[in-house]
């Protein structure tokens, strides 16, 4: 792929061959509206589809977006996800074509110069905002090996998972609201926890992190309608995210019989801010975590299909003193389920979903001790102290820690297709 | 005796004026969705109302009355309580047949004949935006019954049910109001929960049942990170509707360990129209069941309930308009409040939005006839309820339809209740997966 016009340093995640969608203000407009990312500035998809170039560009370049164009100027991309895959496919493929060094049309933004001022802004001086309207948040649990070490720890190795695990993506449904953008800070949640066998009141003693990877769904399915697993994969994602799925280990350990995670949960959960649409990561499919139980008909996909990406995640965990350890280094390849067999077996009852919510696949922990998405598993259950540079050490999360989730995928030429950060600084409750 | 109305209100009508509960209506002239009360078997379309001043009485509304185009009544909702009493306050008085103000509406006749229309050439729609619905779990006799059922009665309750109130987040978008038909769901099941090894079966749900709650709709937000104390929570709630939470037993028993139900729970849950305001319910505040326990300073509250005459009526196909009545019991039969829902909700920061919608959880008595779910009145199976004209169930068939109504005080002070909360189950499609 040739370069941009575009300064987009070698290393960076929003190259060409990205084009991530999100949702900024900028000095110019206050107002939340739709923008891409390139290397470290953003497109204003406002200002582009508002500017006297946009009629050339819904004429000659992306005709499926003619009548549309507003899409861009509302607070969320719910609006743009619900046009569809053909029409995601043809923005990406018009911005691309747009921002190319060899791009066929130069004068339309390149060498025009007050619309590339006005368009083309340094991400640093703009604001990211959550990127979608989330009506609702699925969890799923498709990350076997973190499953199997977190069941190890309760259950033992024969009891480890549950029968109903390799049968159907186990999931819960989860709290919208406390879904946050990257960069929000996270208060350390009070609850009831057991202590000598006496529940009591306090902040928790075991927060944790979640790596997981985040999918949001384009469309909607009426109500007592199911959604195929081939069509899910064609016509029901938009884009993928990071999310930290922050987990308090002692509230949840109280309160989760019967009914699952409630308050151990809910009070947070991060996403990076751009969501990277499902084109744009073709290129890096793998297969999934094979699974050797017989399948349902609805679950079943192709024998040879690469259902899943093989996204290269870290997580980064910074102390008070600003000292950065990486602590955790894996891919999302790691997963039983992939996201097509979740909103299957999400819609089998007929289960409506929505354009903007927000499926997240589950802890994603590799089967080596260095690839552990979870302080769970990296300390043992709380048993093993984390070791850290600067001669600290965790095991559960501190006041003042920072944890940010890297993604990034790149092809033999160099192109990255990554995330950015999925951060977040933990607060304690006092602090308020 | 209760205030009686210048529009003719059968003594019988839940829609008295001591209720004035608020909806989102449509009507046979216009499918716009907007506000709406209801009194006797009329209602008032407070969008006309308010764009023809007949809010001009009540000077405190003058800055909001654009929430009354709204298509939802979340908007109403984040005005407060206060500001709701007024207006409901308002609306009696307007409608009352010793009006004060007879010339906002009685005596005037073109906003009579444009903003009264009979219940007959309306459709009610879902009164709020639900942001989230999360279910508890208090009601202590049917948590007892049905974990006495898979346990036995030494293990009925787990050890964190009476120091917290048990919840688990389910599914916004698939409440639906009353009235609109359910589909029984496909799902996995265990054709043999008993055999070994467990390999599930793809079938439409064989064990569907209902479940009686009580629903309340949140109005006052508050910030992430912000815990609303016990002694505020009640401020926080609107209103109140009645809630039928559909369960599908079978795909529950394979699906739930460890993260709780889901696909059991997700294909529908009905709520009634109107949302009754805590002020209506007031007069009927009595104590809920009490807790053995001490509980942590948190959720420390007198446990308030409404004591509510909740009814589940069943129909069949083949019993027309005959109905059985399958359960009674009194909405008062919760160990935990809605404001200590709410403190226990919020205490790790969780931010409630308006019209995030809580259940109470299947309301159950102590004896047979008062059990709010199939499961406990036919034991896990094991009995078969017997319906008028001599049909049997044991969990719900295609054809049924299930209706609850609930209503409190008298036909002499005014009756104060939902009207009703209702579903038909469809029989499932042929196959799930249309091509």
């Amino acid at each position: 792929m040739a370069g941009s016009w575009v300064d987009i340093p070698a290393d960076s995640d929003f190259s060409l061959a990205n084009i991530p969608f999100g949702i900024v203000s900028t000095p110019n407009d206050p107002s939340s509206h739709a923008a891409v990312a390139i290397g470290t500035s953003i497109l204003d998809l406002k200002v582009l589809f508002t500017s006297s170039a946009s009629p050339f560009l819904t004429t000659q370049i992306i005709p499926s977006l003619a009548g549309h164009e507003h899409v861009f100027a509302q607070p969320t991309l719910n609006a743009f996800a619900e046009l569809g895959r053909a029409v995601h496919r043809e923005v990406r493929a018009g911005i691309q074509a747009l921002i190319a060094a060899d791009t066929s049309h130069p004068d339309v933004l390149r060498d025009n110069a007050p619309l590339r001022e006005a368009a083309l802004l340094p991400q640093r001086a703009v604001t990211l905002h959550l990127p979608m309207s989330i009506g609702d948040y699925t969890d799923f649990y498709a990350g076997y090996h973190h499953a199997y070490a977190v069941g190890v720890m309760f259950r033992g190795p024969a009891n480890a998972l549950q029968p109903n695990y390799t049968h159907l993506p186990v999931g819960y449904h989860g709290r919208a609201s406390s879904i946050v953008v990257s960069g929000t800070p996270v208060r350390r949640p009070v609850g009831q926890i057991l202590l000598d066998e006496k529940p009591v009141t306090a902040p928790s003693r075991r927060l944790d992190f979640e790596l997981e990877l985040g999918c949001f769904i384009s469309r909607a399915n009426a109500q007592g309608t199911s959604v195929a697993v081939d069509e899910a994969d064609k016509e029901f994602i938009f884009g993928y995210v990071l999310l930290n799925d922050w987990s308090a280990r002692d509230i949840q350990a109280w309160e989760y019989v019967p009914l699952g995670p409630f308050n151990s949960k809910n009070f947070a959960s991060t996403i990076s801010p751009w969501v990277v649409l499902a084109d744009a990561l073709e290129p890096f499919r793998a297969a999934a975590i094979p699974n050797s139980t017989p399948l349902q008909g609805y679950l079943q996909e192709p024998k040879d299909k690469k259902s899943v990406f093989d996204i290269k995640l870290e997580v980064d965990l910074t102390t008070p003193e600003s000292d950065t350890t990486t602590v955790c280094r894996t891919s999302s390849r790691n997963l039983l389920w992939s996201f097509p067999q979740m909103i299957a077996h999400h819609t089998l009852g007929g289960c409506p979903l929505r354009a903007g919510d927000l499926l997240g696949s589950g802890t994603i922990s590799g089967p080596d001790a260095s690839e552990r998405g979870s302080l769970l598993e990296l300390s043992e259950g709380g048993k093993k102290d984390v070791l850290l540079y600067g001669m600290d050490a965790r095991t559960f999360l501190k006041d003042g820690d920072t944890v940010t989730l890297r993604g990034y995928c790149a092809d033999g030429n160099g192109a990255r297709v990554g995330f950015g950060e999925c951060r977040g600084r933990i607060y304690g409750p006092s602090s308020n | 005796m209760g205030r009686r109305s210048w529009l003719p209100i059968a003594t019988s009508s839940p829609f008295s004026l001591a209720n004035i509960p608020f909806g989102i209506i449509s009507s046979t002239t216009s499918p716009v969705h907007r506000p709406a009360t209801v009194v006797g078997a009329h209602v008032l379309d407070l969008k006309v109302f308010a764009e023809r001043n007949g809010f001009s009485g009540l000077e405190a509304i003058h800055p909001h009355l654009d929430v009354f185009s709204a298509a939802t009544l979340n908007r109403f909702a984040q005005l407060g309580r206060p500001l709701h009493g007024k207006v409901r306050t308002y609306l009696q008085s307007v409608l009352a047949d010793d009006t004060p103000l007879p010339q906002i509406l009685r005596d005037n006749h073109d906003l009579r004949a444009a903003a009264i229309i009979p219940l007959a050439d309306i459709t009610t729609h879902l009164p709020m935006e639900i942001g989230d619905y999360t279910d508890f779990f208090a009601g202590i006799h049917h948590a007892s019954a049905v974990g006495s059922l898979f346990r036995g009665p030494a293990n009925a309750l787990q050890p964190n049910y009476k120091h917290l109130p048990v919840a688990y987040h389910s599914r916004a978008s698939s409440v639906v109001v009353s009235g609109t038909p359910v589909r029984r769901p496909w799902g996995q099941i265990l054709l043999d929960p008993t055999a070994e090894p467990k390999i599930p079966t793809l079938a439409p749900c064989r064990r569907l049942d209902i479940e009686l709650e009580l629903g309340a709709f949140i109005g006052k937000a508050n910030p992430l990170g912000q815990p609303v104390p016990v002694a505020e929570a009640e401020k926080a709630i609107f209103g109140y509707v009645l809630m039928n939470d559909w369960s599908a037993r079978d795909l529950q028993t394979w699906e739930y360990v460890p993260l709780g139900p889901f696909n059991a729970k997700n294909f529908a849950t009905t709520i009634s129209p109107w949302v009754v305001l805590p002020d209506a319910l007031e007069p009927f505040a009595t104590a809920g069941i009490e807790n053995d326990v001490e509980v942590l300073p948190y959720l420390r509250a007198e446990n308030k309930q409404y004591d509510i005459r909740l009814k589940v009526d069943m129909k069949t196909a083949k019993s027309g308009e005959e109905a059985t009545t399958v359960t009674e019991t009194s909405g008062k039969n919760l160990l935990w409040s809605f404001a200590q829902m709410v403190a226990h909700h919020t205490i790790g920061g969780c931010n409630m939005r308006a019209g995030d919608l809580l259940g109470s959880g299947t309301i159950s008595g102590t004896d047979d006839r008062s059990r709010g779910s199939l499961l406990e009145q036919n034991q896990a199976g094991r009995k078969t309820i017997g319906l008028a004209g001599g049909e049997e169930r044991k969990f719900l068939a295609d054809g049924d339809t299930v209706t609850i109504t609930g209503v409190c005080g008298s036909e002499e002070d005014g009756l104060v209740g939902f009207g009703e909360c209702s579903g038909q189950i469809l029989e499932a499609v042929e196959t799930p997966f249309f091509r």
